[in-house]
């Protein structure tokens, strides 16, 4: 019911001369009452033995220490930690059996347009300040130079207090024990 | 010696001092220990009384020493001939990856200060860290423009094409030095790939490497940048001290294709590669000041196989690889090649497999210690970057910066050799010192120098002219001046002697005004002396004296003798020491002539004796 008066208000509130949406209005209730899709698709149903290969607990093992996680406590968390991990893959391979096919993959999101593009390329216009920091060393034996000591002022980088939240401290040092 | 005026002496003095038999095995240069005794009263004798032995005097003297060990101990040449055996059965095979920190004002990612700014706190630890930096939850990564600057001239040096876009990846890894967890990095697509970097002879290749050809070229796969680490120090058993100053700076990562099949052209592309990084500004710390960090990967195989058929970015045919992490000198790249190389070797003649196992060198050692194996291979887990959208490098920034390229040193370094007639090896030398500020001293003073003596007659003799003269410039810049400063222990900022200065030296002594022997005595008197104050001009100042007033003062200008007056000091000093008369005329030793040309100059008035002169007189009258 929100999302038809949204629809109603941007309308009115439209000034454009073409309308974006058809003339006929969209009866909202009887399209979503209709379940057409369920998330649950994507798990595996708890009765069918999973044919796919299993997850070896050395696996698991060496998974939890890349991750850094604590190792299982006793083989009942081992086997539910299997349980939910081998579900969890056959989502994965629900969503890897979609046809990709001439689709790059996303890295960020971002706007992909040439004009993004354009936006986004860095050229001598934006590096002119930086440019402008240098200097030309030299006569006879011409060289480039960055100039240092460049009166800046402190930035919020600096001006916070970097071992504030730190427990344990010696001098100015965080520290850490590597001890086993 | 009281320890409490005993101030730490340079190590390479105090090494001397403690041979008990020094004066006898080693040759010293007394000028220094003499200076700096007596600077700490500890030696009667005053520094004038003590002769002034030249530094490649010294340097002969030591090669000499060394030639006579070698002969004595007969192992050395055996096991000479038997590591050369295996060599010609065994092909190395070396590829290099250098990270080198960029020459930025920022970090990568942050806005924090990439060095310390004079006049604050920035000195000590954990003083120029941005959030980011910290890993704080929820910060995001910020790429700062400024840093590619120098990236891209790296990567035009180095003969490069830049990629119009490059992305960011992570790699996953848990450290105390990674605050965030995984290191930003570009894996899948890096910013500059296929560069070449070419090497000769003068570089330090040896002569099977380069086969009868004039220069090698080693591949370069790619350049890319990424974060550097924390500083973590060992106190104590277990305890690490953590400075995220470091976290977060700049570095690029330079990797060659496996093209290097010995350990002498390994450590000269690394050297070269640290040269052309300097040249350009992109990298200006170097390896000993650890700005600079090599990794090498080395495999064997026999000559004329195909190794164990492993193959690494388009060279096929090679034998497994091990890499060594961390090397921090050139020396070291050196010597671990060197021993990881010999320890393949033997493992393969006994009949064993190399494992592709990440190992370690330490200085001094004499093999790689293992520090990975195979199945402690760490999964990066590599993933593109979501924070970060990917890096889009404009055309007329590269083509401006291709155009406006300083020039890179071996482009120098010819110039000199065949503009100026310098030596290579001069010209490597000079260009190798203070940041090519020497090399610019050094055409200035030429070509003041050309212009006032210069005759211009014509195209070729203006060539021969220009480099005799570029020849004397050279020998002054960087032997004598070198020599001064370091007798000194000064800097190039604190050289003091201008180009003018060295100029009128130069064109007195051209004129046949005074000798050399004077010559290099107003040099040292100038070195010494205070430099002209700038500003308002206060008659009642110490001012600096021309050069003209100190020929004058020091009554330096050379009065001829007459073929006489050489005869008759010669005779003086042949009739004072026979025996040196008789190794001369009966035994030959020609050599000993320029003992009598030095002992004449020394006994003549300053200023009077000219060398070359002298030794004809003495010839003469030994032949008699």
């Amino acid at each position: 019911m929100f999302r038809m008066q949204c629809f109603h208000v941007l309308a009115r509130s439209s000034t454009k001369s073409h309308r974006w949406f058809s003339s006929r209005p969209i009866d909202a209730e009887a399209l979503l009452s209709k379940r057409t899709w369920s998330v649950r698709s994507l798990l595996p149903s708890t009765d069918t033995t999973p044919d796919s290969p299993q997850v070896s607990s050395e696996q698991l093992h060496h998974l939890l220490r890349l991750s850094a996680l604590p190792p299982p406590k006793d083989p009942s968390e081992e086997a539910r930690m299997l349980r939910t991990l081998s579900s969890q893959l056959h989502f994965v391979r629900e969503i890897q059996a979609v046809d990709t096919t001439g689709v790059s993959p996303l890295r960020t999101l971002r706007d992909e347009t040439t004009e993004g593009e354009q936006r986004n390329e860095i050229g001598l216009a934006e590096l002119k300040d930086a440019l402008c920091g240098e200097d030309a060393v030299g006569k006879h034996h011409k060289r480039v130079r960055r100039r240092r000591d460049q009166d800046g002022q402190k930035t919020a980088a600096e001006t916070w207090h970097v071992l504030g939240s730190a427990e344990k401290l010696i001098g100015k040092y965080f520290v850490v024990e590597g001890g086993k | 010696m009281h320890s409490s005026t005993l101030r730490t002496a340079p190590i390479h003095l105090t090494r001397t001092l403690q041979h008990p038999s020094f004066t006898t095995a080693r040759s010293l240069r007394p000028c220094i220990v003499a200076k700096w005794l007596q600077s700490r009263r500890l030696t009667t004798a005053s520094p004038r009384t003590q002769e002034v032995i030249p530094l490649r005097k010294h340097l002969k003297d030591e090669a000499k020493r060394k030639k006579a060990e070698v002969k004595r101990d007969g192992n050395v040449l055996s096991t000479k001939q038997t590591s050369d055996s295996r060599l010609d059965k065994w092909e190395l095979t070396v590829g290099i990856e250098i990270h080198a920190e960029l020459n930025t004002a920022c970090k990568l990612f942050s806005s924090a200060p990439a060095e310390v700014s004079v006049g604050d706190d920035g000195g000590s630890a954990n003083s120029r860290v941005a959030a980011f930096d910290a890993a704080l939850p929820g910060t995001q990564p910020q790429f700062q423009i400024a840093t590619l600057l120098p990236a891209l001239r790296a990567a035009i040096a180095l003969e490069c094409e830049v990629q119009r876009k490059s992305g960011w990846d992570r790699k996953h890894y848990f450290h105390w030095d990674q605050p965030n967890g995984y290191q930003i990095t570009q894996y899948y697509r890096p910013f500059a790939k296929d560069g070449s970097l070419t090497l000769g002879a003068f570089d330090g290749v040896p002569a099977e490497d380069l086969n009868g050809a004039e220069s090698i070229t080693i591949g370069i796969k790619q350049i890319q940048m990424e974060q550097d680490t924390a500083k973590t120090m060992n106190v104590g058993s277990s305890t690490y001290h953590v400075d995220l100053n470091r976290a977060g700076m700049p570095l690029i990562e330079v990797i060659t294709l496996p093209h290097i099949h010995s350990p002498q052209t390994a450590a000269a592309v690394v050297r070269k590669i640290q040269a052309v990084l300097k040249g350009v500004d992109a990298c200006v710390t170097g390896m000993e000041l650890g700005g600079l960090r090599a990794d090498v990967n080395v495999s064997v195989r026999q000559r004329g196989t195909s190794g164990t058929g492993s193959s690494y970015s388009g060279v096929s045919g090679l034998g497994q690889r091990t890499e060594i992490k961390n090397l921090s000198s050139f020396k070291a790249v050196e010597d671990a090649i060197v021993a990881e190389r010999d320890r393949q070797i033997s493992v393969l003649e006994a009949g064993g497999v190399i494992e592709g196992e990440t190992r370690g060198w330490t200085l001094g050692a004499t093999e790689t210690t293992r520090l990975r194996g195979k199945e402690g291979e760490v999964d990066y887990r590599y993933m593109p970057d979501a924070d970060l959208p990917p890096l889009v490098i404009g055309s007329d920034l590269v083509k401006h910066l291709k155009t406006t390229m300083p020039m890179l040193p071996d482009a120098v370094e010819q110039d000199l050799e065949e503009w100026h007639g310098l030596s290579r090896k001069d010209a490597k030398t000079l260009n190798e010192q203070d940041n090519g500020d020497r090399v610019e001293f050094f055409e200035r003073t030429a070509s003041f120098l050309l212009a006032e003596v210069g005759t211009f007659k014509s195209e070729v003799s203006t060539g021969k002219e220009r480099r005799k003269t570029g020849k004397l410039v050279g020998n002054w810049v960087l032997h004598e001046l070198g020599g001064l400063l370091a007798t000194h222990q000064r800097s190039w900022d604190d050289v003091r002697v201008t180009a003018d200065e060295l100029k009128d030296i130069l064109v007195c002594l051209h004129k046949n005004q005074i000798t050399a022997r004077a010559a290099k005595q107003i040099l040292a008197e100038l070195v010494q002396r205070q430099p002209a104050p700038k500003g308002p001009y206060w008659p009642s100042m110490d001012t600096r004296p021309s050069v003209e007033q100190l020929i004058d003062a020091g009554n330096l200008r050379l009065r001829p003798l007459s073929e006489h007056e050489y005869e008759k000091l010669a005779k003086q000093i042949m009739d004072a020491s026979p025996e040196m008369v008789k190794a001369v005329r009966e035994k030959g030793q020609k050599g000993k002539v320029m003992w009598f040309v030095g002992q004449m100059v020394r006994q003549g008035e300053e200023g009077t004796v000219e060398p070359e002169k002298a030794k004809v007189v003495i010839e003469r009258l030994m032949d008699g």
